[in-house]
């Protein structure tokens, strides 16, 4: 208190006028001194509410208001506290698993956070489910001043939540079906409860991820799955097989039946013909009965007979002579009997 | 000299009020004592306020609901399973003088709220079977969707319920706090599962139900396509066997409409009838024999008998 500045010697007989205004402190610090305070009040007046956020403004502890986005004053040096609530950001809770890294192929882990997603289903099985939580931060007073640790709150009541949702189903709805209805239930159960707790967050969807037998078991409901397949691959195989012949039978029989059709045309109209024929062969006959008769004959017999090599001529009246001709032609032509 | 009397005296004063005036904030309720008694009434409102410096102490008390975690505990069931129960409370001093008299502080609170909440927890687990526990409603499993045959779990049906026996140990709980100047809000079951044992016991379960779906829906499929083929070997031979009677009805008619036509030219008087005999035979007999055949024909006959002379006429 008592140097008058740095590097500058003190001497006690001659007292500068202006130190006795304030006593230990040079005109130079004085400004100084006054400036500092003056911008650390000016600065600690001022501040600025980001886009996304809101500020809450406490006067000695107790709530006062609310600040938009923008630049602000305050009553300074600790008077008013602002505390800056991002009611804007979408913010998010992952069970079971957690974001590594954030990127175009971000990363995850699962380990370690097996007891968060291991949970009982209705029909007694387990099932490991993950989920997302989606929310805002819709009432930033009651954020801060109704509920004490609101991120574990707001896990816990996500957790209790969800096991109730999963506890009233079947393993396979779980698995398969029920998804969404999980999804939706579950999301109607955590907003009921954040209401009712006045943590002034609200949910904006409940996204499951994925939702899966516990690692146990796994192979086994993947052996069901083939199964499921294998099954379809049989039944598909024989309809196939099915689909191979039956439509080639049908075309097969369908031409077995055109074919009679023709069968039956050919017969009906070779009658018609043979018939017609007949009787314009009769009508010619009935004008000469005998010589036409004994013409056709004649003419048969001229076609006939050159066609058969052995004949046989026998003659009652001829009694001496051996009635045979000509049996075996072909030993006489191979020089037997001359 | 006198400066570092005005100094010291505006410290004192500094101190003086510091302690004078105390800020609550929108979150607390304070208690005075003095020399450790409760004087006037809890401060339930936030600002600045004042006491008697030096004398009266502060105790700040919260006004949120505040959390209980409870350790997950190994309890066994009505049937006679053990599962980790793991629960949670949410809680608030209603009445900080009440609470700063029996508790004395949120430590003391959280001792006694195990104490409490885990053995209500504990009996109310002990009187239920898991199933009670683990579902809330008696909803049919969905199964549409599902194959029919594929339902692996039946969801037993309940008499009490996950949310009825959460709300008997709030009840019970909320009875035997209401001395202690804390509310329960809500407690809820957070995480319940098998103990490990049971869990491997459970796993196996698991494994041979699926093992048993799996062959069932093996031999679906086997009894599905062996349906099919029996199905294609009928199919076949209806096709087949119908095309053959087709067709045979077909030509059968044609051949019966061929022969009536044959019957209505041949058969019109005794003079047809013989001439269509005759021409028939003519007919006939060039496609009858061959050169292999041997014919015996007699001078008697109307064509060699010529060959014994024409003019015997």
């Amino acid at each position: 208190m008592t140097e008058g500045g740095f590097g500058r010697p003190h001497d006690p007989r001659r007292i500068d006028p202006r130190s006795f205004k304030i006593p230990g402190l040079g005109q130079g610090w004085r400004v100084l001194a006054l400036a500092v305070v003056a911008l650390a009040l000016l600065f600690s007046s001022f501040y600025t509410v980001d886009p996304e956020q809101i500020g809450v403004v406490q006067r000695f502890g107790r709530y006062v208001r609310s600040s938009d986005p923008g630049l602000h004053l305050r009553l300074p040096l600790g008077i008013e506290r602002v505390t800056k609530v991002p009611v804007q950001r979408q913010l998010k809770e992952e069970f079971g698993f957690r974001t590594l890294r954030s990127d175009i192929r971000s990363q995850f882990t699962t380990q370690g956070h097996e007891g968060e997603s291991n949970m009982l289903t209705g029909d007694l099985n387990a099932a490991m489910v993950e989920w997302v939580v989606q929310y805002r931060i819709v009432d930033p007073y009651k954020y801060l001043f109704r509920v004490r640790a609101v991120q574990n709150t707001f896990r816990d009541i996500s957790e209790a939540v969800m096991r109730k949702v999963i506890g009233d189903r079947t393993v396979n709805e779980v698995l398969t079906v029920g998804r969404s209805e999980v999804a939706t239930l579950a999301e109607a159960g955590i907003r009921h409860l954040c209401d009712q707790y006045e943590t002034g967050i609200k949910v904006d969807q409940v996204v499951l991820q994925d939702v899966n037998p516990p690692d146990q078991v796994k192979p086994s409901f993947n052996e069901v799955n083939q199964a499921q397949q294998e099954r379809e691959k049989l039944i598909n195989e024989a309809q196939s097989e099915y689909n191979k012949v039956i439509p080639r039978a049908s075309g097969e029989a369908e031409q077995t039946i055109q074919q009679a059709q023709g069968y039956a045309l050919d017969r009906v109209n070779r009658s018609r013909g043979d018939a017609t024929r007949f009787l314009a062969v009769y009508e010619a006959y009935r004008q000469a009965p005998d010589v036409t008769r004994k013409r056709i004959y004649l003419e048969t017999m001229g076609q006939l007979l050159p066609k058969v090599q052995r004949k046989v001529i026998v003659d009652d009246q001829l009694r001496s002579v051996l009635p045979l001709l000509n049996l075996e032609p072909a030993k006489r032509a191979a020089g037997g009997v001359k | 000299m006198r400066a570092i009397i005005a100094v010291f005296a505006g410290f004192l004063l500094l101190i003086g009020l510091a302690n004078t005036f105390y800020s609550v904030n929108e979150y607390e309720q304070v208690i005075l004592t003095q020399f450790g008694r409760p004087v006037s009434q809890p401060v339930n409102t936030p600002g600045l306020k004042a006491r008697t410096p030096f004398i009266q102490k502060i105790h700040r008390f919260e006004k949120r609901f505040l959390e209980w975690d409870g350790d997950a505990n190994q309890l066994p069931t009505k049937d006679k399973r053990f599962i980790w129960v793991d629960a949670y409370a949410r809680w608030r001093i209603t009445d900080p003088l009440l609470f700063f008299q029996r508790l004395r502080d949120e430590r003391g609170a959280q001792t006694r709220l195990d104490d409490i909440l885990d053995g209500e927890t504990r009996n109310a687990i002990a009187n239920h079977d898991l199933v009670e526990v683990i579902r809330s409603s008696n909803r049919k499993p969905f199964s549409e969707g599902i194959d029919s045959l594929d339902t692996g779990g039946v969801l037993d049906s309940i008499r009490v319920g996950r949310d009825a026996i959460r709300t008997e140990i709030l009840a019970k709980a909320q009875s035997r706090t209401s001395d202690l100047g804390i509310e329960i809000l809500d407690v809820q079951f957070k995480r319940i599962n098998y103990v490990t044992e049971v869990q491997s016991k459970v796993y196996e379960r698991m494994i041979s139900e699926r093992r048993r779906i799996a062959d069932r829906f093996r031999s679906q499929g086997e009894g599905e396509a062996s349906r099919i083929r029996g199905e294609r070997e009928r199919e076949l031979k209806r096709i087949q066997s119908e095309a053959y009677r087709t067709a045979f009805e077909i030509m059968g008619k044609a051949d019966a409409e061929a022969s009536r036509i044959y019957a209505d030219a041949f058969n019109r008087s005794a003079e047809t009838r013989d001439f269509y005999e005759f021409i028939k035979t003519m007919e006939t007999y060039p496609s009858a024999l061959d050169s292999s055949s041997t014919l015996v024909l007699s001078t008697e006959g109307d064509f060699y008998k010529y060959l014994k002379g024409s003019g015997k006429r």
